[in-house]
Order: C-alpha cells, then sequence, then structure tokens
C-alpha cells in the first residue's frame, strides 16, 4: 500500500518535473536565442569562429538539460563508447526513440552539424542561431545529401536520424536511406549510436504527461565506425549500396536494442556459481 | 521504330537490375514510391539508367509528374517521340 503511493507520488511529480523541463527547454531556448547567441556572434571575428563558439555553448546548453532532467529525477542513463563520437569528420547515425535524443547527442558530440526542421529558418528566435551553428535545414532530396556532404568534408561530424523521425513503439525501426546516400556520397566513416530507452518515454505519438510507471532509464552505445571500404566496395551499383548500408544499419540498431533490453530482463545473478566455474 | 510493348519491357530491365526489384511487382500500375521503395534519390539513378535508353538528355523535370511504371513507359516513349520529330 505505501509502497503504491509512493509509487504514485513518484509518477505525479516526474509529470510535473516533465512538463516543468519542456516550459525551461522552450523559455531558455529562446532567451538563449535572443541574448547568448548573438552576443556570441557579435563578439566573434568571424563566422567560422562564432560556429565553434555556438556549436560549443548548445554542447553545454544540452548538457544542462540533461543534468537538469536527472536532478529532477526524471531518467538516468549509461553511456558506452563516448571516445569514439571525439573522432571530427565522421557520420554519426542513431536511432531515434524519443524526443531529447537530439539533446543526449548535441550534448555527447563534439562540434555536431545536424539537420534541422526546415521550419525554424521562419522562426525569428531560432533561425540565427540554426544558422550560425551551421545546422543544415532538411530540403529536398539531392539538395540535402550535398548539403550534408559538404558539412562532413569541411571536418565537421554530422548527426543524422536515418528514421527521418520517432520510431513508432512498437514497431520495427524503418529507416530512410538518405543516410547511407550521405555516406554514398561524402565517404565519410559511418558511426552507428544506438539509442533504449527503458521503459518508453517521450515516444511518437505520446504526449509529455504520459510518463512511464518505472523511470525511464537510457542506455546510450555508440558502436564501431564503419569505414567507406566496408559499405562501398564498389561491387555493387550505387542504388543497391544505399539500399545494403541501410539494411545494415537496421541490423546493427535492432540487435543493439534487443541487447541492451534482454540485459535489463535478465534476473541480477546472470552466472550461477557452477557456471561460473565450470568456465574456469 | 520503339514499340510501347518494347519500351516497357526496356524499363522494366531497367527497374529489376538498377534496384534488384522481384519481375513480377513491375507492373503498370505499381506506383514507383509506395509499391517498389524507390525514393526521390533512387529517381535520379533511375533517370540516369533511362539517358541510356533514350540516347537523349532527360530532364528530372520530364519526370516530375512520373508515379508509376507506366508513367515512366509514357514518359520515356514521350521523349523518343521528340527524338523522331527533331
Amino acid at each position: 500500500m505505501e509502497s503504491r503511493l509512493r509509487g504514485m507520488l513518484d509518477r505525479g511529480s516526474r509529470r510535473f518535473g516533465t512538463g516543468l523541463s519542456f516550459v525551461v527547454f522552450g523559455v531558455g531556448g529562446t532567451l538563449l536565442s535572443i541574448t547568448l547567441f548573438p552576443v556570441l556572434r557579435l563578439i566573434s571575428p568571424n563566422r567560422a569562429v562564432a560556429q565553434r563558439r555556438i556549436n560549443a555553448a548548445m554542447r553545454r546548453v544540452m548538457g544542462l538539460f540533461i543534468w537538469f532532467m536527472r536532478s529532477l529525477g526524471l531518467l538516468t542513463y549509461e553511456l558506452h563508447g563516448l571516445e569514439r563520437l571525439a573522432r571530427p569528420g565522421q557520420l554519426i547515425v542513431a536511432n531515434h526513440p524519443t524526443l531529447i535524443d537530439v539533446v543526449f547527442l548535441l550534448w555527447l558530440i563534439p562540434e555536431a552539424g545536424c539537420v534541422v526542421k526546415r521550419a525554424l529558418w521562419r522562426n525569428p528566435a531560432l533561425r540565427w542561431p540554426v544558422i550560425w551553428a551551421g545546422y543544415i535545414p532538411n530540403s529536398e532530396g539531392p539538395e540535402l545529401v550535398q548539403d550534408c556532404a559538404r558539412l562532413l568534408e569541411s571536418g565537421r561530424s554530422l548527426l543524422v536520424f536515418p528514421e527521418g523521425t520517432r520510431t513508432v513503439p512498437g514497431q520495427p525501426l524503418l529507416l530512410k536511406r538518405g543516410a547511407a546516400q550521405v555516406a554514398l556520397a561524402s565517404r565519410a566513416d559511418v558511426l552507428p549510436v544506438t539509442i533504449v530507452c527503458d521503459p518508453p518515454f517521450l515516444t511518437k505519438g505520446s504526449h509529455w504527461y504520459q510518463v512511464p510507471a518505472r523511470r525511464p532509464h537510457f542506455t546510450i552505445t555508440v558502436g564501431q565506425p564503419l569505414p567507406a571500404q566496408r559499405y562501398d566496395s564498389g561491387a555493387l551499383s550505387h542504388p543497391l549500396a544505399a539500399r545494403d548500408l541501410t539494411a545494415q544499419l537496421a541490423t546493427h540498431f535492432t540487435r543493439g536494442i534487443d541487447a541492451v533490453l534482454n540485459a535489463a530482463r535478465e534476473p541480477l545473478v546472470t552466472n550461477p556459481p557452477e557456471v561460473q566455474s565450470a568456465r574456469l | 521504330m520503339h514499340s510501347e510493348q518494347e519500351i516497357y519491357a526496356q524499363v522494366r530491365r531497367v527497374l529489376a537490375e538498377l534496384f534488384e526489384l522481384p519481375p513480377e511487382k513491375i507492373v503498370p500500375t505499381a506506383n514507383l514510391y509506395t509499391d517498389l521503395d524507390i525514393d526521390s534519390l533512387d529517381a535520379i539513378d533511375l533517370i540516369l539508367e533511362l539517358k541510356q535508353i533514350t540516347g537523349r538528355k532527360v530532364q528530372p523535370e520530364q519526370f516530375r509528374h512520373v508515379r508509376t511504371v507506366g508513367d515512366v513507359v509514357a514518359a520515356v516513349r514521350e521523349l523518343m517521340q521528340d527524338e523522331t520529330a527533331a
């Protein structure tokens, strides 16, 4: 009875905290867009310096936001293989289970470029920060692929969610081939990042106030980079190479997600003593 | 002269080879985007390939209204008629 009450209180406070986070993110983001970011632009001698500074500031803001959500007890997380994110010029592809995946990854990747909704270019407050940060508007196919390849060739890393939108809960991952096309056009290393949020939180089609009964835990795992020789051996025509790489990524994400979820479902003692001694 | 049948056979061959599609799925009413999983970037590769058949420059705009396999055949035929007229 008492634990049930505590559970309800916990859930209620997380619901409140999530609402608060949304307000903080919206208001904070708008305020920073008319204060910190323009100041950083003004005190920078040129666009390139401004872009670096704004990217660095963006990272801190995203990190602060994750810290804020964790401090409110809204989520916990574990991060694996982060050192692999540091190398510049990689095409970083991630699955997209929740609304805040991009917040995590913009915090974790140094100087990341990303593709942003074109509508932001018409938003009076956010328009300039996304331009100064050097983000890419999600234009039509070929133009978008070219913009992405150019950003990678400039030596920055680019974050792309190949699903194009958040995963539909309970459905298999459905990857579009745009990310693979960017890889083929740039021949950049492809670095897959698998994100698992268990239990599901801030998923596609859910409302912010639908918080799960248990506190959600994020497991973010950076995989091994896939160099161009591995996805573009020259044996396949261009359309088939794009299909092949997309299928490889889908398999990587699906296996990675299953591995994390299965590990979480296993009993606490994974190896009974006799099995351990048998191995030794 | 290229008959409609010949053009259709060519288009089917190109689609099957370029995108590794099972031939039974390539019918005139099949929608390129929804039935055959061809995206806007694949369409560029398709247009490049069709250039080989028609032997003339194909502008992406000429394929803007193309939705089905039948539309591709019609567009190619139109291009080849232009060629004969010229």
